[in-house]
């Protein structure tokens, strides 16, 4: 369980093809990057595969199955999208609250969560004062809530200070060693070379490179060579 | 069924989590009762209500007040379209993907929240009419089961205005737009509509409403004002079809249109 298939994928917005013919897997057990320029169809590819924006064409799976026929999706995917969408009134704790009913999971697992984000002194809290570190903590308290299988994360670590991003690289990857499954999108090349085992890389919403890190840069090149070498064919 | 009641669950803790929830009650009973005790107060001078130790009188001030209906309607938009207005909408399609049983669990909230709404409003009203007569030294003239039946109007009327209020704010994404619009509609277009053609005025949602609530047709403390109609207002029974239909013919649309739209 935790295998992401992405086949033939298309998008457009009018005249623009924003994801077009796109496909990869992803495999339990790793962290994947999900790289590519501003615009070449990143956000567009995890809002499809997270039954959010309605594909053109192709398919986008997760275990097999379109996000929204997964039984319990929550349990099966945890996602971060972006760090805007919480109703500033609420307190984290109530945010955390709904998330956890709309799951189906035990209300303990809400303080569980905030220990593990460190976000526990400001459970009381409106949302509206949080930091962008702050908010990315809690939306990554809310996709660990339910114990997913699957992490989809989109910048994730926008607005987390050094101790943060450390942290996250840690978690994400202590939850691939326990077969879990990490796609991650990230302009942080050098965070992303340091964080995951193999990348993705697309441009113009076509994929033009994927492997494991270790083989894409075999011939000494660093990461953010085979990204420029890549994106600039 | 269960998925639908887990939904609805998740829905009455979200408009519970909030305080512009309690805000919109608040503001839902202080403004019926400003205005019904300034209109109990204007009662049998001659430029305000009839006396209130007439049925008209007391009518008008325990039944007219029907700010908590509009306001009923405005919570229902503020239960959908708040999701677009906060960008809750991603989070709350990731953990239900299926539209409709979120929108299903919307509608059921509203009702429970707008029929909340019209029962304290009701409430309200008939605790200043009464205060007014008790001060007055005025026998009640309305019978206690008029009372009841205008409760039950008003929470009817209250919980089918949440849910007409949940599917426009479903259709239409702007919360601005939806709520301006709501009062634009109560109180500048019905009145219009109802005054043009007089025929139609008891089935005109708001109105059909404030009569459900045991206003008299055409004097609504707002809204449909203008004198009392000569038409006759819509049985209990059709009037609460009307707004049952509307609501579900509205949610009918959104939910081929508007919900369906991808969320970016």
């Amino acid at each position: 369980m935790g295998t992401i298939q992405i086949s033939g994928l298309k998008k457009r917005f009018g005249a623009v093809a924003a994801v077009d013919g796109l496909s990869f897997v992803v495999r339990p057990g790793t962290v994947t990057g999900f790289l590519g320029p501003n615009g070449a169809g990143k956000t567009t590819t995890l809002r499809m595969l997270l039954g959010l924006v309605r594909p053109d064409g192709g398919s986008a799976l997760i275990n097999g199955v379109p996000y929204q026929n997964l039984p319990e999706p929550s349990r099966a995917v945890g996602a971060v999208l972006e760090a805007s969408s919480f109703h500033p009134g609420r307190t984290a704790r109530a945010h955390l609250r709904i998330q956890a009913a709309a799951a189906d999971v035990d209300q303990s697992r809400v303080d569980d969560v905030l220990s593990l984000v460190d976000l526990d002194g400001a459970a009381g809290r409106r949302i509206g004062g949080f930091s962008l570190g702050m908010r990315q903590r809690l939306g990554l308290a809310t996709a660990l809530l339910a114990d997913p299988d699957i992490l989809i994360l989109d910048e994730p670590t926008n607005g987390l200070d050094p101790e943060g991003v450390r942290w996250l690289r840690d978690l994400l990857r202590g939850f691939a060693a326990e077969g879990g499954t990490v796609l991650v999108s990230s302009h942080l090349l050098a965070e992303v070379a340091q964080t995951v085992d193999s990348v993705v890389i697309i441009q113009r919403g076509r994929l033009v490179r994927q492997g494991p890190i270790a083989e894409l840069t075999a011939d000494g090149g660093g990461l953010e060579d085979v990204f420029f070498r890549e994106v600039s064919r | 069924m269960t998925r639908l009641i887990r939904l609805t669950r998740v829905e009455w803790l979200k408009l519970t989590s909030t305080r512009s929830s309690y805000g919109l009650l608040a503001v839902s009973v202080g403004l019926t009762a400003v205005w019904n005790i300034l209109e109990a107060s204007r009662a049998g001078t001659g430029s305000g209500p009839d006396p209130l130790n007439t049925f008209t009188g007391l009518r008008e001030i325990v039944a007219g007040g029907v700010w908590d209906l509009i306001l009923a309607a405005v919570l229902g938009m503020m239960i959908s379209s708040g999701e677009f207005r906060h960008h809750t909408a991603t989070s709350t399609y990731l953990a239900a993907p299926d539209r409709n049983r979120v929108l299903a669990a919307k509608a059921i909230t509203g009702v429970v929240g707008g029929g909340i709404f019209g029962l304290a409003g009701y409430a309200v009203a008939c605790a200043v009419g009464l205060s007014f007569v008790a001060a007055k030294g005025y026998p009640v003239v309305i019978g206690a089961s008029t009372f009841v039946d205008w409760g039950a109007g008003h929470l009817v009327g209250g919980a089918l205005l949440g849910v007409i209020g949940v599917a426009v704010g479903s259709l239409i994404r702007s919360q601005l737009a939806v709520v301006i619009g709501a009062f634009v509609w109560s109180i500048i277009l019905e009145t219009l509509i109802g005054g043009l053609f007089p025929a139609v005025h008891p089935y005109l949602p708001y109105t059909a409403a404030t009569t459900l609530a045991g206003t008299a047709l055409g004097v609504a403390s707002f809204g449909s004002g203008g004198g009392a109609s000569s038409v006759a207002p819509l049985p209990f029974a059709a009037a609460t079809g009307l707004l049952l239909a509307i609501g579900v013919v509205i949610a009918a649309i959104a939910a081929r249109t508007t919900v369906r739209r991808d969320i970016t």
